[in-house]
């Protein structure tokens, strides 16, 4: 039932991120919910879960995109990873760590993208930092932080969270 | 035997830490292998994904549609008034261009130049955009299965709108002219200079390389020099806006506009063959013919 789940979950991404979403961009910049998929996953359902349908998303994503696909693979699933690690070492997750999680590792993702791209001057690559990077890790970590509090008013996700841990 | 019990949370994390160890040193220690691992799903993912992303694209279609019949009709007599100066402007550079394009067919006949095949095409929609902010490209709604492969040209009728990258069996992603990773070979229309064109971080195009004693202006045309990737020679890419000369540097910059506006467009042209069906049968009867005893 889960993998159905997962398998429609990703099915329906890329629909919503490359038809849908560039009708919401803001300045051109749309957030990639692919990467707060997999962080919200990480950190409900664990490390391993996070992971692997990161890894799904990531290489599923990367068919509708013209980028590298080691670049997507280990942003996504390392989000999913990530999340799932520091659900378990920390107490209370609230949507204003996930907040900076995301925050840092849209960055990071973004960061390394940039420094591969290829013909790219100096101050080109820092125009495409503030421009494009930036915005768009601001972007993920306020849509993670959205979800993850819409997620809590409407489910127990604490318990979820506990109940993954122990079973 | 040695064995993880997933159900812990300690074998769960050293599962996952382990598999991702392993799927980074795979990628970075076998790229190639990996990469052509994955291309076999590729194809039966891709024809999975396209269900979805056809419906949710001609849903789409279908609400623009809408809105530009019935919503945004606002200026549609400026626009007419507009258009028609344009169609009366245009009727006269159509008669002097017959009259230009007569007489090149006179002198090709007298000279007995080879005549170029016109390309084969197919059409193509667009259905998507990149999935990411980084790259400027857009997802058509044909692929591998219609005969598209990486490399081919994309253009309308005004002129070329970039170069295909990746296939699925039902799509394809065509990297823009105006991304910084494309780089299409380029020529000066009047003074013949050639150049590398390619896209700039901001969304703009530039054309590199030009020979510093080249007599290049603004409004000068660039096309397609057919020389080298998918496009034939002739295909419209920009008009020059702006010259760059550094001091001490070995060429020349312009900065274009390009003829297509890539952001708006919706329906392209893989150009499947630059020089067409008839050229390429010819070639393989050349090579056919050369490569018998």
């Amino acid at each position: 039932m889960k993998v159905l789940l997962y398998l429609g979950l990703v099915l329906l991404l890329v629909p919503v991120q490359t038809t849908l979403l560039p009708h919401v961009s803001l300045w051109g910049i749309k957030p990639d919910l692919g990467l707060v998929i997999a962080a919200v996953i990480g950190l409900i359902a664990g490390e391993l879960e996070g992971l692997l349908v990161g890894l799904a998303i990531g290489w599923v994503l990367n068919l509708y995109s013209a980028g590298d696909l080691w670049l997507s693979i280990v942003t996504t699933g390392g989000a999913g990873l990530f999340a799932g690690l520091l659900g378990r070492q920390v107490a209370q997750v609230t949507p204003t760590i996930l907040c900076i999680g995301l925050l840092t590792l849209s960055l990071a993702g973004g960061v390394v993208a940039v420094f591969s791209l290829k013909n790219a001057t100096m101050s080109e690559t820092w125009w495409m930092i503030q421009s494009v990077v930036l915005p768009q890790a601001c972007f993920d970590a306020l849509l993670g932080a959205g979800v993850l509090w819409l997620m809590e008013q409407r489910f127990a996700v604490q318990r979820l969270r506990t109940f993954g841990r122990f079973s | 035997m040695w064995m993880v019990n997933v159900r812990s949370p300690y074998g769960a994390r050293r599962l996952a830490l382990g598999l991702f160890a392993f799927i980074l040193a795979a990628l970075f220690l076998f790229p190639s292998q990996s990469q052509g691992l994955l291309d076999f799903l590729d194809g039966p993912v891709g024809q999975l994904v396209r269900l979805p992303l056809e419906a949710v694209a001609s849903l789409d279609q279908g609400i623009s549609d809408v809105w530009q019949r019935y919503v945004t009709l606002q200026g549609v007599e400026d626009e007419n008034r507009r258009l028609r100066q344009d169609i009366e402007w245009l009727r006269g550079e159509n008669n002097h261009l017959r009259e230009s394009a007569s007489a090149t067919q006179r002198l090709t006949t007298l000279l007995r130049f080879k005549e170029q095949a016109l390309p084969t095409m197919v059409a193509a929609q667009v259905i998507g955009k990149d999935a990411t902010n980084r790259y400027r490209s857009v997802i058509l709604n044909k692929g591998e299965s219609d005969g598209i492969h990486p490399d081919m040209g994309v253009v309308t009728p005004s002129g070329v709108v970039g170069r295909v990258v990746k296939t699925t069996g039902g799509t394809s992603v065509v990297l823009l002219v105006t991304d910084p990773n494309n780089a299409i070979a380029g020529l000066i229309q009047r003074t013949r200079d050639e150049g590398i064109v390619e896209g700039t971080p901001q969304g703009k195009v530039r054309l590199k390389y030009i020979p510093l004693l080249s007599g290049v202006r603004d409004g000068d045309r660039v096309v397609t020099s057919g020389l080298v990737g998918g496009f034939p020679r002739g295909l419209a890419i920009g008009t020059i806006t702006g010259i760059a000369k550094e001091e001490g540097a070995l060429f020349q910059t312009a900065e274009l506009t390009p003829e297509v506006d890539v952001n708006r467009v919706e329906e392209v042209l893989v150009i499947q063959s630059p020089q067409g069906q008839s050229a390429a049968v010819e070639e393989k009867t050349d090579s056919a013919a050369k490569s018998r005893p």
